[in-house]
């Protein structure tokens, strides 16, 4: 199978303000319909890499990029980029659920009027196939107005991604999305990753190394800001070329 | 603290316990003394303004003093409109200003300033405000107005709004916004359509409570607004308030002033306490 990149990451520095130099010369590629995990201790920069993808990091002033992440033909680091329309087309689903104070329908149907969508009807049919989607519809399509601080934390953690789903994105990034999930709830949303590969590209960071195993086709190894190893999920884990990788996927450390 | 010969024939655990007991009486006598005088207050209030409460009170205009009968329905009207239009201008600056400091200018210098600033406004003599708008807006048109009246009472409420406005926006969590951000929405959506939603209750709360705030206002009436004993609508030229016909009838030598004084009295009161009510219900029943 040809095997399609849909991110390439060239010589990627990034400085918070301050100065800190979180990110140093990251090279990677992160194809198309695969899961990428990010996997590392504690502060060795892999949040900070997954909020580049989408420019997160414009948010707060001093922030600094360097080097280049093509998207496709652009580069997502140009300044000229419109960061709504990227934003659009690269999704992301946080650690803890970020359900909107509205209602179960008001919050999928968000993204779907921030993109231009109006007609009743179309809302209705567009959120109905995101709760599908998500997996989500067979448990709230009868509590559709109620509101969404109503579900229990993993529903909550559906809902959002079912939201991110409903404006059709070609990437999604999670951020340790199941940290806060039961057992239960967290295998729910891992097979839900697996079907929605088939779609969009995945890139999740993940302090759970059992988890990166089960659903990642690749997985990439940071400390201290710098890329270790990057390889195939399967090498990674049983025969890791670098010494700190086997050190860290053995619990050697971390 | 014990005298010497005192301390000497007792145990150290003794002396603690008298101490202890000494500081509960001395506390409980001040909250009881604070207390006293805000029942004696309301009551008073409530004894004397339940007397004078009539219908007429709020459908006649006032009459010649020493004719009977004749009620507030002017100040009535004036005290809503006076008010209503403070909200009006008010509540925007206050809830806009209150978005500025806890969005766009978030962590500044400038907005550590401005919510110092507003922290003192909130303080301000009422009066010092009625003086002020006396200068700007009634001595150079030279006549009392309404506007002025509302404009006075709408810069106190400014900081009150502005600074309820700006804490309940920063409670709400930055990874609301980011979900937000997230999915492509520009700043001012995030802000009107989820951060708002998150802290509406919170908004709400400052809002009521900066009215009660400024319904029960004289001082700065005074100077404005004035009082005008015919029933108006005209914010241009002096028009009747509540409080400044409680100060002026009060004051006044006839009976049924006083009267009317105490319903007036009466029926402020308990509009500023159902407001206040209402307003620390919403955040028991929100921050439960």
């Amino acid at each position: 199978m040809l095997e399609q990149i849909e991110l390439r990451v060239k010589g990627l520095n990034f400085y918070y303000s301050g100065g800190i130099h979180a990110l140093k010369q990251i090279n990677l590629q992160i194809h198309s319909n695969q899961v990428t995990a990010l996997i590392g201790p504690s502060g060795c920069g892999k949040t900070t890499l997954l909020r580049c993808f989408n420019r997160m990091h414009d948010l707060y002033p001093g922030n600094r990029y360097e080097g280049a992440i093509h998207f496709v033909k652009d580069d997502i680091l140009s300044p000229d980029v419109d960061l709504i329309s990227l934003r659009s087309r690269i999704g992301m689903v946080f650690q803890k659920p970020t359900p909107f104070p509205m209602s179960i329908f008001d919050n999928i149907a968000y993204g779907l009027k921030l993109k231009g969508t109006k007609k009743r009807a179309d809302l209705s049919e567009l959120v109905e196939k995101a709760l599908h989607h998500a997996a989500l519809w067979d448990e709230v399509k009868d509590k559709l107005n109620a509101s969404a601080y109503d579900l229990s934390g993993g529903q909550q953690q559906r809902l959002v991604i079912a939201r991110a789903l409903a404006v059709k994105p070609e990437v999604l990034l999670f951020d340790e999305p199941t940290s806060a999930l039961d057992p239960i709830s967290t295998a729910k949303i891992e097979e839900l990753m697996e079907k929605l590969k088939k779609e969009i590209t995945i890139i999740i960071v993940t302090h759970n190394m059992q988890q990166a195993a089960r659903i990642s086709d690749r997985t990439g190894f940071m400390m201290l800001g710098e890329l270790i190893e990057f390889d195939r999920t399967d090498k990674i884990f049983t025969a890791p070329s670098e010494k700190l990788t086997e050190d860290y996927v053995t619990g050697r450390f971390g | 603290m014990l005298p010497g010969f005192l301390k000497g024939s007792m145990t150290r655990e003794q002396f603690r316990k008298a101490e202890g007991f000494t500081a509960l009486v001395l506390s409980t006598l001040a909250a009881l003394l604070g207390l006293f005088w805000l029942v004696f207050i309301l009551g008073d209030v409530l004894v004397h303004g339940i007397k004078a409460l009539n219908l007429s009170l709020f459908v006649n205009d006032p009459v010649p003093p020493g004719v009977d009968g004749g009620g507030l329905r002017n100040a009535f009207v004036g005290q809503l409109i006076i008010t209503i239009c403070a909200t009006l201008i008010g509540v925007p600056i206050g809830v806009l200003g209150g978005t500025f400091l806890a969005e766009y200018a978030r962590g500044t210098k400038t907005a550590r300033l401005i919510s110092i600033l507003a922290d003192i406004m909130v303080s301000v003599p009422s009066i010092v405000i009625g003086t002020f708008i006396y200068a700007i807006l009634v001595r150079p048109i030279g006549h009392f107005n309404g506007w002025a009246g509302a404009i006075a009472l709408a810069i106190i409420m400014v900081p009150v709004v502005l600074r309820t406005t700006e804490n309940m926006l920063s409670l709400v969590p930055w990874t609301l916004r980011e979900a937000a951000f997230a999915l492509g929405a520009p700043y001012y959506k995030v802000i009107t359509q989820v951060v708002y939603r998150g802290a509406a209750t919170g908004i709400l709360t400052g809002i009521l409570l900066s009215i009660a705030r400024v319904a029960g206002e004289t001082a700065p009436l005074l100077f404005t607004s004035f009082n005008n004993s015919f029933f108006s609508l005209n914010m241009n030229q002096p028009i009747s308030s509540l409080t400044v016909t409680i100060f002026q009838y009060a004051m006044g030598p006839y009976d049924n002033w006083h009267e009317q004084a105490w319903a007036a009295a009466f029926v402020i009161t308990i509009f500023i306490l159902i407001l206040t009510i209402t307003g620390r219900l919403i955040i028991r029943w929100r921050y439960r």
